[in-house]
C-alpha cells in the first residue's frame, strides 16, 4: 500500500484510541478528545470517524459484555491495529523529518 | 431494548422519547446497539457539563446526524461469502466440465452422438409440426375464411357421413341469401388440353369464381386481383407457368390456347392472361399453375337438383362479427326451403332420402382434417396421425439418448466419488455440486446441439422426401422455432443432467473417501433404464418387421389378374369407331399382343335386383377382350362374345362379390334393373373376384357392361415381354397419328399398381429409420454401461481367473447381466407391440397374420445386437492378464 493518508481529525482520533487503550469506545473517546484538546466535538462525528477508521483497517472493534448503566446495551470497544500503529508512526516520522529540516533561524523566529 | 428503559439509572434524566424512537427506527442497524448506549451515556455527561437544555439539543442533533434510513443489516462476516452464481465459480464449473469431458473421451462421444441424434430428430419433428400447423395461415382473411361442408343423415337421423364438397348452387345462393356471408369462391380441379408451342399437353387447371383473389391472399406479380377473373375467357398463370409458356413472367395480355378434353366437340379456344401470380406457398392447400373462371351454364344454375351435387369446394368469407352458429342455421333454413321441391323429385326418382345439414369448416382446419379433408383440387391433405407417430419416434429417440446420459454419468460416478468427497470436505455445498454437474450436462448438450444442427442440415433433403415436404433450411431460423429449440436445449440439459447431479451431490464424503467404498449396489435405476431403452427398441423392431411384411404382402399378393407387360393409354372420349381404328393400327405390329378398352377413371352406380333390393357396385365399361387380356377367369356362364350381338344392350357380367352380396343361388339368368333409366340387363357370366383397385380396399360388387352409350376412356395394351422400347415407340407414333390434338401419356399397369402403396413404403422407411436410430443409440449406451461395469469388476475377474475360471465362463458372467435386462424388456414391449400392430393392421382388409416369428426374430435381433455390444467389453476384460489387474491395491 502506498503511504497512508490520515486526516488531521482521524490522526487525533487514532491517537486518542491508542491512549485510552482497552477503554476506548464512543463515549470515552469523545470525552477524552474534549478534555485533551478542549474542542467540542459532536458525538456523531466521532462515531462516524471511528467506523471509517475501522473500515480502513486502522482500528478493529469488538463488542464488550452487557452493561448495567446503559440499559444493558453493550459497548463497542476499539483497539488500534498494527496497521494503525504503523500509520501513526509514519505520520510522526514525516512531522519530525519536517521539523528537523527547519533552518535554525526559522526555529528561533518561531520562538521554539 | 427501548431507549427509555426504566431500569436505567438515568431514568430521571431521560432524553426525549421521540428522538430515541427515531434513532431506534432509522439508525444503521449494524451499530444501533452501541450508538443507543453511547448516546445515553453522552446525554448524562452533557447534563452534568452543559445542563439539561443544551444536553437535549446535543442529543437531538446527534440523533439526526446518525440517522441512516437506508442502511441494511449486514450479514455475518465470520465466513467469506460464496455466491452460487459468482463468476469465478461459473467459470470453474465449465472448466471442470470441459476437463472431465476431454478426460473420458469415449463417454463424451457416446453422449454427444446419442444426444445429437436425439436432438436432431426432435428438431426435424418440430420443423415438421410447425409446417403442418402453418398451413393456410398466410391468408389475410383468416380466421373468417370457411369452407361449406355438410353432414348427411338418414330420415331417422342417423349420421351417414360428412362431405367437404358441394355443388354449383351453395356458393352463390348462400352468399345472396345469408347476410353474414360476404364473398364466395367455388374451386375445383380440371384437366385441360393446353397448347405449348406446337405440342398439346394435358394440364391440370383450376376453375374458380371472380372473388377468389378477394378471399385468398396470393400475391400477384402483375394484373388486377379484383378483375383478373371477371371475363370467362381470362386466365391467371403462376410465374413458373408463364415462364414455361412465354419464357417471361411479363405475360399480361398474351394468349393461351386451351380445350376441355371431356367435351367431344371442343376446339382450342384463346384465353387472355389477366394476371401472373407468385408461386403458391409451400404450406398452402390451394396451389395452382393455371386458374380460370368457373363457367356454369344458366340452366345448371336454375336446376335446383344441383343442390345435391358434390363436385367442388365452396369457400366463403364470413363477416368478422358474425356468429358462426347463427350463420349455419340461416344457411340450413334457406337450404331447406329452396331445395325442398328438387329434393322431393330426387326422392321419387332415385329414392334419395338423406337429409343434409350444412356447416362451416374453418379454412385452416382443412389440412389436418380426417373427415373433411382436402380433396377435389386441394393439395397436401395430411393425416395428423403422421405427425403423432413422427413425434412419438422423435420423443423415443431423445428419451433414449437422455437415458444414456443419466446411465453413463451415474455409472461413472464411482470414478468421481473421490472428487466429490474432496469437494465436500473442503466446503463445497450440495448446490454447488449440483451446479457443477448441470454445467457438465449443459456443455455436453451444447456440443450435441451444434452437432444436431449440422445433422439436420445434412438430412433435411432426405427428410423432405420421406415426409413429403419442401422444408427449407431457412425455416430453421424462425423466431418461434429458435425459441422452441432453445427450450429444447434447456429441457434436454436439465433432463439429462438433473438426476445424476442430484445423486452424485448426495454422496457422503466420509464414505467416498473411505478406501473400499463401493457404489455398485443394486442399481435398480440403471437397470430399469436399460430395460426401458430396449423395450422401446424392440417395439420399433417389431413394428418395422410388421410393416415390412405387410408391404411385401401388398406389393406381391396376386391381384387376380396379370398386370405384367400391360400398358395403359388414356384417351378421353374414346369412341367405339376411334377404338376400332386404334385397335387395327396397333395390332399390325407383332409386338402388340392384344388390346382392350375400358372406361376412364372409376365409375359406380346402382341397380335393383330381385325386384326391389338395391345394390351399389363398381361399374366397368369394357368389351369382350378385356377379361382375356388380363387373364381374369370366368367361373360361371360365359364372357361377352361377338356371336351374341345383343350382349351390348342386354347382358352384363358380375363378379363373385356381387353374387354373394345379392345372394343369388344361380346368378346366370338373373336380372339387373337400372330402374332410373328403364334398362334391364341379364347376367350372362360370373367373373372371378380380382382386385380392381388397391389392396387397401375390399373387393366389392362389380358389374361389367358393353353399353354403347358409355364412353371408353383408355386402352389397355398387352405387349410382348422384352419389347417395351419398340412397343412404346410404336404406340406413341400410332396415337399421335390418329389423335394429333390429344395429350399422350402411357403407364405400365404394374408400376401403377405399385404406386398405390407409396404411403406404406413411406411408413416402412420412417419406421426403419426410427428403429435403426433407436437401436444404435441404445447400443452405444449399453456399450458405455458395459464398459464401466467391466472396469469395475477387473479385480473380481482377476481373482476368478487366478482361481481357475475360463474365459468363456467369465464372458458369460459379464454378459448375462445385461442380456437378462434385454429379455425383461421384451416382456414389457411385446404385449404393447402386439396390440399396436394389431390395431394398425385392422386398417387393411387384406393383411398378414401377426405371426410369432415376428416376435422371435425381433427378440433374436435385439439379443444379438446387445450381445455383440456387451461382448466386446466382456472379451477384453476376460482376456486380461490377472497379474496386471491384481498387482496393485
Amino acid at each position: 500500500m502506498k503511504r497512508t493518508f490520515l486526516g488531521e481529525f482521524e490522526e487525533v482520533l487514532l491517537l486518542t484510541v491508542a491512549i485510552l487503550g482497552e477503554e476506548a469506545y464512543g463515549v470515552t473517546v469523545t470525552q477524552e478528545l474534549e478534555q485533551k484538546t478542549g474542542r467540542v466535538v459532536g458525538f456523531s462525528t466521532v462515531h462516524t470517524t471511528l467506523q471509517r477508521l475501522e473500515e480502513k483497517g486502522f482500528l478493529s472493534s469488538e463488542m464488550g459484555g452487557a452493561t448495567a448503566e446503559r440499559g444493558g446495551r453493550r459497548k463497542r470497544f476499539f483497539t488500534i491495529t498494527a496497521f494503525g500503529r504503523k500509520a501513526l508512526r509514519e505520520v510522526k516520522e514525516v512531522r519530525e523529518e519536517l521539523w528537523g529540516s527547519l533552518p535554525p533561524e526559522t526555529l528561533q523566529l518561531m520562538g521554539i | 431494548m427501548s431507549a427509555n428503559n426504566p431500569k436505567s439509572g438515568l431514568a430521571p434524566n431521560r432524553p426525549p422519547a421521540w428522538a430515541a424512537k427515531l434513532l431506534n427506527w432509522f439508525a444503521d442497524p449494524n451499530s444501533l446497539e452501541e450508538v443507543e448506549g453511547d448516546l445515553l451515556e453522552m446525554y448524562a455527561y452533557w447534563i452534568k457539563t452543559v445542563g439539561h437544555r443544551k444536553a437535549m439539543w446535543r442529543y437531538v442533533l446527534s440523533v439526526f446526524k446518525l440517522l441512516r434510513p437506508f442502511a441494511k443489516q449486514k450479514r455475518s462476516k465470520d465466513y467469506p461469502e460464496i455466491y452460487l452464481f459468482s463468476l469465478d465459480m461459473i467459470r470453474n464449473y465449465f472448466k471442470i466440465a470441459f476437463r472431465t469431458l476431454v478426460h473420458s473421451k469415449v463417454y463424451s462421444a457416446i453422449n454427444v452422438i446419442g444426444l445429437s441424434i436425439g436432438l436432431a430428430a426432435a428438431m426435424l419433428i418440430m420443423l415438421y409440426a410447425k409446417d403442418e400447423v402453418s398451413y393456410d395461415r398466410f391468408h389475410a382473411n383468416n380466421p373468417n375464411i370457411y369452407r361449406i361442408t355438410f353432414s348427411s343423415f338418414t330420415p331417422k337421423g342417423v349420421l351417414e357421413g360428412q362431405q367437404g364438397n358441394t355443388g354449383y348452387l351453395q356458393g352463390p345462393k348462400f352468399t345472396a341469401n345469408v347476410p353474414e356471408i360476404q364473398f364466395f369462391a367455388r374451386y375445383r380441379e380440371h384437366t385441360n388440353d393446353m397448347k405449348l408451342g406446337t405440342s398439346v399437353k394435358s394440364q391440370e387447371i383450376f376453375q374458380t369464381d371472380p372473388d377468389f383473389f378477394s378471399i385468398f391472399s396470393f400475391s400477384m406479380l402483375s394484373g388486377n386481383p379484383k378483375t383478373a377473373l371477371k371475363d370467362p375467357r381470362s386466365v391467371v398463370l403462376s410465374e413458373d407457368m408463364a415462364m414455361k409458356q412465354f419464357g417471361t413472367t411479363d405475360a399480361l395480355g398474351k394468349i393461351v390456347l386451351m380445350r376441355d378434353p371431356f367435351d367431344e366437340n371442343a376446339k382450342f379456344e384463346p384465353f387472355t392472361v389477366t394476371g401472373v401470380t407468385k408461386k403458391s406457398p409451400q404450406n398452402s392447400t390451394i396451389k395452382f399453375e393455371v386458374l380460370v373462371p368457373l363457367v356454369v351454364k344458366q340452366e345448371e344454375m336454375n336446376d335446383n337438383e344441383n343442390w345435391f351435387n358434390t363436385n367442388l369446394n365452396t369457400f366463403v368469407v364470413v363477416r368478422p362479427d358474425a356468429n358462426i352458429k347463427t350463420t349455419e342455421s340461416k344457411m340450413n333454413r334457406f337450404y331447406a326451403a329452396d331445395s325442398k321441391e328438387a329434393g322431393d323429385i330426387l326422392a321419387k326418382k332415385y329414392n334419395f332420402r338423406s337429409i343434409r345439414k350444412y356447416a362451416l369448416q374453418p379454412f385452416t382446419d382443412i389440412h389436418l382434417s380426417k373427415e373433411l379433408n382436402a380433396s377435389n383440387g386441394l393439395m397436401d391433405g395430411s393425416n395428423p396421425m403422421f405427425s403423432y407417430i413422427l413425434s412419438g419416434i422423435a420423443v423415443f429417440i431423445l428419451l433414449i439418448a437422455c437415458i444414456n446420459f443419466v446411465n453413463l454419468t451415474v455409472a461413472r460416478s464411482l470414478k468421481r466419488a473421490k472428487e466429490i468427497g474432496v469437494r465436500k470436505v473442503v466446503g463445497g455445498g450440495r448446490f454447488q455440486l449440483i451446479f457443477q454437474f448441470l454445467g457438465e450436462s449443459f456443455v455436453l448438450c451444447f456440443a450435441s446441439f451444434s452437432c444436431a444442427l449440422l445433422l439436420v442440415i445434412a438430412v433435411l433433403p432426405t427428410f423432405n422426401q420421406l415426409a413429403n415436404k419442401a422444408l427449407a433450411l431457412s425455416y430453421l431460423f424462425d423466431a418461434k422455432l429458435v425459441m422452441a429449440y432453445f427450450l429444447l436445449f434447456l429441457a434436454t440439459g436439465l433432463l439429462a443432467g438433473f438426476y445424476p447431479a442430484m445423486v452424485l451431490s448426495g454422496y457422503s464424503p466420509v464414505q467416498t473417501l473411505y478406501n473400499r467404498f463401493n457404489l455398485s449396489g443394486k442399481n435398480y435405476l440403471q437397470k430399469s433404464l436399460v430395460v426401458l431403452q430396449f423395450a422401446i427398441a424392440s417395439f420399433l423392431i417389431v413394428a418395422t418387421i410388421t410393416i415390412q411384411s405387410q408391404f411385401n404382402y401388398l406389393t406381391s399378393k396376386s391381384l387376380g389378374y396379370e398386370d405384367k407387360n400391360v400398358i395403359s393409354v388414356d384417351k378421353a372420349n374414346l369412341t367405339r369407331a376411334e377404338y376400332q381404328v386404334l385397335k387395327t393400327e396397333l395390332l399390325r405390329n407383332s409386338n402388340i399382343l392384344d388390346i382392350a378398352p375400358k372406361n376412364g377413371g372409376r365409375w359406380g352406380t346402382k341397380a335393383k335386383i330381385n325386384g326391389d333390393k338395391e345394390i351399389d357396385f363398381t361399374y366397368e365399361t369394357v368389351d369382350a377382350s378385356y377379361l382375356p387380356l388380363l387373364k381374369i377367369p370366368i367361373v360361371n356362364g360365359r364372357n361377352f362374345a361377338s356371336d351374341h350381338p345383343t350382349d351390348s344392350t342386354q347382358s352384363v357380367l358380375v363378379n363373385e362379390a356381387f353374387v354373394k352380396k345379392a345372394g343369388f343361388k344361380k346368378p346366370v339368368g338373373e336380372l339387373l334393373d337400372f330402374w332410373y333409366n328403364n334398362e334391364k340387363y341379364l347376367i350372362v357370366g360370373v367373373v372371378k373376384d380380382f382386385h380392381y383397385t388397391a389392396l387397401n380396399e375390399e373387393i366389392g360388387p362389380e358389374v361389367f357392361t358393353m353399353k354403347p352409350a358409355n364412353q371408353y376412356g383408355k386402352a389397355l395394351i398387352k405387349i410382348k415381354p422384352g419389347s417395351e422400347t419398340a412397343s412404346i415407340h410404336y404406340i406413341e407414333t400410332t396415337f399421335r397419328k390418329l389423335f394429333p390434338l390429344q395429350p399422350y401419356e402411357y403407364k405400365f399397369l404394374e408400376q401403377e399398381n405399385k404406386k398405390n402403396y407409396e404411403s406404406e413404403a413411406k411408413w416402412k422407411q420412417i419406421m426403419l429409420f426410427g428403429a435403426l436410430l433407436t437401436i444404435f443409440i441404445s447400443c452405444i449406451g449399453l456399450f458405455g454401461v458395459a464398459t464401466l461395469s467391466a472396469e469395475r469388476r477387473t479385480k473380481e475377474v482377476g481373482i476368478r481367473k487366478v482361481l481357475g475360471a475360463s474365459v468363456a465362463s467369465i464372458m458369460t458372467l459379464l454378459s448375462s447381466d445385461f442380456l437378462k435386462l434385454v429379455v425383461i424388456s421384451f416382456i414389457i414391449s411385446f404385449p404393447i407391440a402386439f396390440y399396436a400392430i394389431g390395431k394398425w393392421l385392422e386398417n387393411y382388409p387384406y393383411r398378414i397374420e401377426i405371426s410369432a416369428w415376428t416376435f422371435v426374430i425381433s427378440a433374436l435381433l435385439a439379443v444379438m445386437v446387445a450381445f455383440l455390444t456387451v461382448s466386446f467389453q466382456s472379451v477384453r476384460t476376460a482376456l486380461m492378464n490377472p497379474v496386471s489387474s491384481l498387482k496393485s491395491e
